[in-house]
């Protein structure tokens, strides 16, 4: 008997493990000599899922409306998630395979990700060291200073092992951010500010560096350490922490963080405490855009965002027959909806990226990384960039050099555009 | 109490030879697999090569065996002395954050260097990997005679309960532990990274020396094996089943509980070290969110969905949901997309599938996939009487004894 259920249950896992070769063995569809893949990398499970699946739709979209091609090569997409249900959100384990499997693809020639800037921490020096390469990463959403500059200790060279650079985005980062937000808060005549931070790396990023360009702006930065006090999303009230600050007056309090962690009970303590958004300013940086719970938040009223790059809205309304404006228009008309969020265009500017470097190469992934590191680089003009304008990638960091930065305010429940901030 | 019984009779010869035969099975399937890898892909077409990349790529079969070290640990705890603990991933985190520790330019305030291929330049405390195994090791059994230590006066769902505390509790003091009284203890949310990679021979290991570390995880599976074995048919074993099957008459027999259960949450959480160091080094770092409640249930499910207090069944079963989780069911549903036109995203019903495959189980397999004879006969004691045959399996494992 018991014999007998071994037996079967060997045999079952072994058909199952041949059934997935016999599978394997089917060769997929003839490559034809001068097609290459560009990959996307990002988390399609857990609460980023919507946003990135526009991502995925924008980039298959734009590449379609270009015919597929670029110069005389065919381009085909393939779609990596680096996100595990048991982790709900992207995955240490899962961004290093899905590293191994762009290096281990002969016809990947680069990759279009990562959403998170922890996976591409991960993901960047395995590509790096890729025997073919260095291969190319264009991130459309990674904002944390230290993928490309000095920032922490030993960043950003730990992740570039072979000293050559293979990493750019086309979004710009949260010291920007913070910076901008801090000359933005300069400008309409706050003279003293008391920073928080919601103890993450993206919220601690971007409060640190508000608090920096602040102290150089000469505004009075009221809290302590470098990125501000620290905010625990898991307390259940932060009375006690604003009366702290009630007695210190300042003009305005910067929430470095995400709504998420807890942000809607820190708004109503703020308000409760220290009075409304025209009493004491409140600032937040992209972390608090895009929740429409927020904005229809009593307490949010008047309340200053900030946000990585341009939004939408702003992108039409600056170049309303712009590439831009045309593909937002071209993306609704065809999935009868709008992208959500904004990073699903800068998805489309991260291709067009890979796509100049391409064409700029000799189909070769070491050429592509070249192309957009060395020379002159990547220009994407005016005239064909979906950001409205031209996008250079700097051949010495691979950051964008178009360091836009949207001010909004929240306004009668909705997120309205105050003005773009260029960062000085 | 029929079980005594029997093992008196029982043929003693199969015993070993049952064992060994998995033994080997297990050492071929491994080398079968390494020469698979190694010699027989990089010859194959591409078109073959990159179905492989999207079946069984073999950085997911390293991970996969990440998860067997942690599970054969677990399996210790929950299979052989029947405690329930639902914080295992506490120990896994304390493995990585070893790693972390002792691997990396993490502590840039030292410089340290010891048996390490890095570099001497960087700063940072960078010992050897096989060392870091150790100390890792160390500081898990510590650990795990910590948790068990208040846990030693409570029964069932209260110890599950200490446990599952200990769970959260340890990634939270990763996660806050950025800034404790001026000292960085884990670098909070932002995590670890990199982790110098592992030194084997004189040489160090690159990203795509995937076989390598293949072998060394495939070694550090074996050794534990080779310790619940041990472990099992020794006195201490004998120890562990007595406590699992009824405590009390155990304690009277003049089993000393305390001894005996905080050596099975030691040895238990030494192999979740072990594979909290393995997994640092297969992702290149350590993150704190990563650490999360789901991570021990998923491994409770593979300890129960291949056979508690079966190492060979608790390895299946590791194997089997690791690879689900990370690449089946992925692979599985954009085949399913792409062949149907549909548009179904497959990985959001992991756990309805999960879940659904364990109350299978336990309507039609309670003892899972490769049962432990002793609990599949205490499972099915009425289906033994009726038919009065003594099941094989059991007169192998029981006699080794």
């Amino acid at each position: 008997m018991t014999k007998l259920t071994r037996v079967v249950s060997v045999v079952a896992a072994a058909s199952m493990v041949a059934t997935a070769f016999v599978a394997a063995a089917v060769p997929s569809q003839a490559a034809a000599t001068k097609t290459l893949i560009i990959a996307t990398d990002v988390p399609l499970q857990g609460s980023s899922f919507d946003s990135n699946d526009s991502t995925n739709k924008a980039i298959a979209l734009y590449l379609k409306s270009i015919g597929g091609k670029i110069g005389k090569y065919s381009i085909t997409l393939k779609y990596y998630d680096d996100a595990t249900a048991t982790a709900g959100a992207w995955d240490a384990g899962k961004c290093s395979q899905n590293a191994q499997s762009h290096v281990a693809n002969k016809a990947e020639i680069a990759v279009i990700g990562t959403y998170n800037s922890g996976c591409a921490k991960i993901e960047v020096p395995i590509l790096n060291q890729d025997p073919k390469g260095p291969m190319l990463m264009v991130s459309q959403a990674n904002t944390n200073p230290g993928l490309t500059k000095s920032w922490n200790p030993g960043e950003p060279d730990v992740y570039y092992p072979t000293g050559v650079r293979n990493y750019a985005r086309v979004c710009t980062t949260d010291d920007n951010q913070g910076s901008a937000a801090a000359q933005f808060a300069k400008s309409i005549g706050v003279k003293s500010v008391y920073v928080l931070n919601d103890t993450q790396t993206y919220g601690q990023g971007v409060a640190q560096a508000f608090t920096t360009e602040a102290k150089k702006d000469g505004l009075t930065v009221l809290s302590s350490g470098p990125a501000g006090q620290g905010w625990d999303a898991t307390q259940s009230d932060y009375t006690a922490l604003f009366q702290k600050i009630a007695p210190l007056n300042p003009d305005m309090v910067y929430f470095g963080g995400i709504y998420d962690n807890n942000g809607g009970q820190l708004l109503k303590d703020k308000v409760a405490v220290l009075g409304d958004n025209t009493k004491v300013k409140l600032m937040a940086p992209d972390g608090f855009t895009g929740y429409p719970q927020f904005n229809s938040d009593p307490n949010a009223a008047g309340a200053y965002l900030s946000f990585a790059g341009l939004s939408n809205e702003l992108l039409v309304k600056n170049s309303p027959k712009g590439a831009g404006a045309k593909f937002l228009a071209l993306y609704k008309k065809t999935y009868k909806k709008d992208p959500v969020g904004s990073y699903p265009i800068y998805g489309v500017a991260a291709l067009q990226v890979i796509l100049a470097a391409i064409a700029k190469s000799d189909g070769t992934r070491k050429g592509v990384t070249e192309a957009v590191f060395s020379g002159t680089g990547v220009t994407i003009p005016a005239v064909q960039s979906v950001l409205g304008k031209p996008l250079h990638i700097s051949t010495l960091t691979g950051d964008t050099t178009a360091k836009d930065i949207t001010i909004e305010q929240v306004v009668g429940g909705q997120e309205t555009t105050l003005k773009a901030w260029t960062v000085k | 109490m029929s079980i005594i019984t029997r093992k008196r009779s029982g043929k003693k010869q199969r015993a070993p030879l049952s064992q060994r035969t998995w033994s080997i099975g297990f050492l071929t399937l491994a080398v079968v697999i390494y020469i698979f890898y190694t010699y027989i892909v990089p010859h194959t077409p591409d078109g073959f090569q990159s179905q492989i990349q999207i079946w069984f790529p073999p950085s997911a079969l390293n991970e996969a065996l990440v998860w067997v070290i942690a599970a054969l640990g677990l399996n210790i705890v929950v299979g052989y002395a029947g405690l329930l603990d639902l914080g295992f991933v506490a120990f896994w985190a304390i493995g990585g954050y070893t790693a972390g520790w002792f691997m990396s330019g993490f502590f840039n305030q030292w410089n340290i260097h010891f048996g390490s291929e890095s570099a001497k330049v960087i700063p940072g405390i960078h010992l050897s990997f096989w060392l870091v195994l150790l100390i890792g090791a160390l500081i898990c059994a510590f650990f795990g005679i910590l948790i068990g230590a208040p846990t030693l006066r409570l029964k069932s769902d209260y110890l599950a309960i200490v446990t599952l505390g200990f769970g959260e509790i340890i990634p939270q003091i990763f996660v806050n532990g950025e800034n404790i009284h001026g000292f960085n203890l884990s670098n909070g949310t932002k995590g670890i990274s990199p982790v110098d990679s592992i030194g084997l021979l004189g040489k160090r290991l690159g990203p795509f020396d995937l076989n390598y570390k293949y072998m060394i995880f495939v070694f550090m599976a074996a050794l534990m094996v080779f310790i619940s074995l041990r472990l099992r048919s020794g006195r201490l074993g004998r120890a562990w089943l007595a406590i699992r099957e009824d405590e009390l008459a155990a304690s009277m027999m003049g089993v000393p509980l305390m001894k005996t259960k905080l050596a099975a949450y030691a040895v238990g959480a030494i192999s979740g070290g072990l594979a909290g160091v393995a997994y640092a080094t297969h992702v290149n770092g350590i993150f704190a969110e990563r650490f999360q409640f789901s991570i021990s249930i998923i491994l409770l499910a593979m300890v129960v969905l291949g056979g508690m207090g079966n190492v060979w069944g608790v390895m299946v079963g590791a194997l089997l949901i690791a690879w689900v989780n990370s690449t089946g069911l992925p692979a599985l549903g954009d085949e399913i997309n792409s062949t149907f036109n549909t548009n179904i995203n497959f990985p959001s019903y992991t756990f309805l599938i999960f879940g659904a495959l364990l109350i299978l189980m336990m309507l039609f397999r309670r003892e899972g996939i490769l049962p432990e004879s002793r609990l599949k006969l205490m499972l099915h004691e009425s289906d033994a009487d009726e038919g009065n045959e003594t099941p094989h399996d059991q007169i192998s494992e029981e006699g080794a004894m």
